[in-house]
């Protein structure tokens, strides 16, 4: 499974690159590429969650699960590939209900923001996996230069792991009040 | 109106990068503290270095090693007097003992190619299930072992049969374990010597040191011989002052103790070494201290010799000329005694050829060092153990049955990682999924919050931005 792994993580690594870099040029750019950016945007999403999905289920049936939970690195990368997917999920979401104007104004901005969260993630993602497998790169040390070593398991104390619950319970309200405000 | 209200809606984008910026600059804390109730106690320092040099001649091997330290710990146990009893202190405690006590230690496990697996990983093969200094400790001390030697590797009780163990132990299935010890040895220039295969053991014959402790009286057996040593005991503020050194009437030898008088004067605050030292005899002191063992400018400075062939190959793997062995080291510093030690992954080592550590030939009785170095990285090694390294819960389990050595999986900085993340991994494990699940639920809030302000608000328009 380590192998068909390997192999499958290339689809939406692939695809949430070029996912980022569609993002950059349409919300950056004006002329004939950004429009198609931003017109082939959604199914390049689509396409990078269902790899995404296979990729993850492949990943979790390479070592026993009690192996992948006690390792430092395996957690790791369970957990920076689940966040991969979940911000990911949001750009494909977002651009969804937006259809062709999801680029419109000050919401290009929050793609973008989006799909920068998303591409350091996945890289960490895809470092981590590098890791597993013995073939290290610079990159971990970048982050270590900023403060984490990826051979220390990535948790947070319980309060934090509270705040980051009410952060998203606030916004949840404060989106559905927005949103009955607006109709 | 409305499209202000959505407009100020995707500031709420921001409550992703603000959540996770914030479980950036926390991540990591939280859990792992200092427990001596469940026997946990992180070193300051997860890596340190040592460096070791050998060579032989005709007759004998010395190796030299030279390691940090912030002060000597040359003390192990003493007894204080305190209002007529003899109080003990300096025993091994989780982590550095409060009082400073218990000495500094260099060890080496040594094979010649009989244990094919210690050449690959080392010491933590001779680690079983509830090891001693583990949370999970067993009732009876479980020590160092071979694998091979236990029927159920979990169990500490199923021994194989002894005329097994004896074929195993002369088929050379044992480890030879060379042990300085910085005040049960060193005051007389002597080191330990031991063998690990069913446990952890002294070689035949007499050891280095023997306990002052006369259980039926309650009391020291012997004393400082104030004729030779100048005073009867130490004095409690001088070892809690650091004033008593290598200069200082620090231990108890046959040469100079006497009997323990219980009429003398004793005051509170006197000290009288648990321990006395004495000359080893039989296989048991093959080992010596060339010149003297000792602390200076913060550093250990320690030589250790042995003859090649100590006719003893029960209890001492024998050395030849152009052979190819195995060691792995150990440092025990700032009085630390157990488990709490730093520790090296194998090296190989070659008698006249090459290997990590190269043995030089010479003539004559001593060596003549060169400053030529082998550096090795020790690792605090964490609550690691073999059945866990062979077990579905170790990633690597089917490289270790494959036979790959743990340097090609990992480094010594990693290994000293994950071994303080096994001592608290049930609780990594529940902050870890929980972190996980909060990333999630915060990304859940932040898109729900901003479906209203992706509303399409055009069916017409083909994607310009406006």
């Amino acid at each position: 499974m380590s192998g068909l792994h390997h192999m499958l993580v290339h689809f939406p690594l692939g695809f949430w690159a070029l996912a980022t870099l569609m993002i950059l040029i349409g919300a950056l750019l004006p002329g004939r590429m950004a429009e198609l950016s931003r017109a082939a945007l959604l199914p390049v999403l689509v396409l990078s969650l269902l790899a995404a999905l296979v990729a993850i289920a492949s990943g979790l049936l390479v070592w026993p699960i009690e192996a992948s939970t006690s390792s430092p690195l395996a957690r790791n990368h369970i957990l920076t590939a689940l966040w991969s997917l979940g911000v990911f999920s949001m750009l494909t979401v977002l651009v969804w209900r937006a259809g062709s104007t999801a680029f419109d104004g000050a919401r290009r901005w929050v793609l973008l923001l989006l799909a920068l969260i998303g591409i350091s993630i996945f890289a960490t993602t895809g470092t981590i996996g590098g890791h597993l497998v013995g073939a290290t790169t610079q990159f971990s040390e970048l982050l270590k230069l900023f403060g984490w070593d990826v051979y220390h398991t990535f948790f947070v104390p319980t309060w934090v792991i509270a705040v980051m619950v009410l952060i998203g319970i606030v916004c949840a309200v404060l989106g559905l009040k927005g949103r009955r405000a607006a109709l | 109106m409305a499209r202000q209200d959505k407009t100020g809606i995707l500031w709420l984008a921001l409550g992703l990068p603000i959540a996770l910026g914030l479980a950036w600059v926390t991540q990591g804390s939280g859990v792992i503290e200092d427990d001596p109730e469940r026997n946990i106690s992180i070193p300051d320092e997860l890596n340190m270095p040592l460096q070791v040099q050998a060579a032989y001649n005709d007759e004998r091997i010395f190796f030299r090693y030279r390691w940090p330290s912030e002060r000597p710990h040359i003390l192990h146990d003493v007894l204080v007097y305190e209002n007529g009893d003899w109080v003990k202190k300096g025993s091994a405690v989780p982590g550095s003992n409060p009082d400073g006590l218990h000495e500094d230690r260099v060890a080496m496990m040594l094979d010649d190619g009989s244990v094919p697996d210690f050449a690959r990983y080392g010491g933590y093969m001779t680690i079983g299930a509830g090891a001693a200094g583990f949370t999970d400790e067993a009732p009876e001390e479980v020590t160092k072992s071979m694998p091979g030697t236990r029927i159920d590797l979990g169990d500490w009780a199923s021994r194989q049969a002894p005329e097994t163990l004896q074929a195993q132990r002369e088929a050379g299935y044992f480890l030879d374990l060379w042990h300085w010890r910085g005040h049960r040895s060193n005051p007389l220039n002597l080191s330990d010597d031991q063998w690990v295969g069913a446990e952890r053991s002294g070689d035949a014959g007499r050891s280095p040191y023997t306990t002052n402790w006369d259980g039926d009286a309650g009391q020291p057996l012997w004393m400082l011989d104030p004729e030779v040593a100048g005073q009867a005991a130490l004095r409690w503020e001088d070892i809690e002052a650091g004033r008593v050194d290598f200069d200082s009437p620090y231990f108890l030898a046959e040469d100079t103790a006497i009997d323990f008088d219980p009429n003398q004067d004793w005051q509170n605050g006197d000290v009288i070494p648990r321990r006395l030292v004495r000359q080893t005899e039989g296989s048991r002191g093959d080992i010596t201290v060339l010149g003297e063992g000792r602390w200076n400018d913060g550093y250990w400075d320690v030589t250790l010799s042995r003859r090649l062939d100590t006719g003893n190959p029960l209890d001492d793997k024998i050395l030849h000329d152009q052979g190819l062995y195995t060691a792995a080291f150990a440092v025990h510093r700032n009085a630390t005694g157990g488990r709490w030690h730093l520790v090296s992954l194998p090296v190989s080592l070659g008698l006249g050829r090459d290997a990590d550590l190269t043995a030089i030939p010479f003539q004559g009785r001593t060596p003549d060092w060169a400053d030529d170095w082998k550096e090795v990285t020790l690792f605090y090694p964490g609550q690691v153990n073999w059945p866990l390294l062979v077990s579905r819960a170790h990633a690597g389990a089917p490289d270790i049955a494959e036979g790959t050595p743990v340097h090609a999986r990992h480094s010594e900085r990693q290994l000293a990682i994950y071994g303080v993340e096994m001592e608290f991994n049930d609780a990594i494990i529940r902050q870890w999924i929980l972190t996980l699940i909060a990333g999630l639920i915060a990304m859940f809030g932040v898109v729900v919050a901003l479906l209203p302000a992706f509303r399409n608000t055009s069916n017409n328009r083909k994607g310009e931005p406006s």
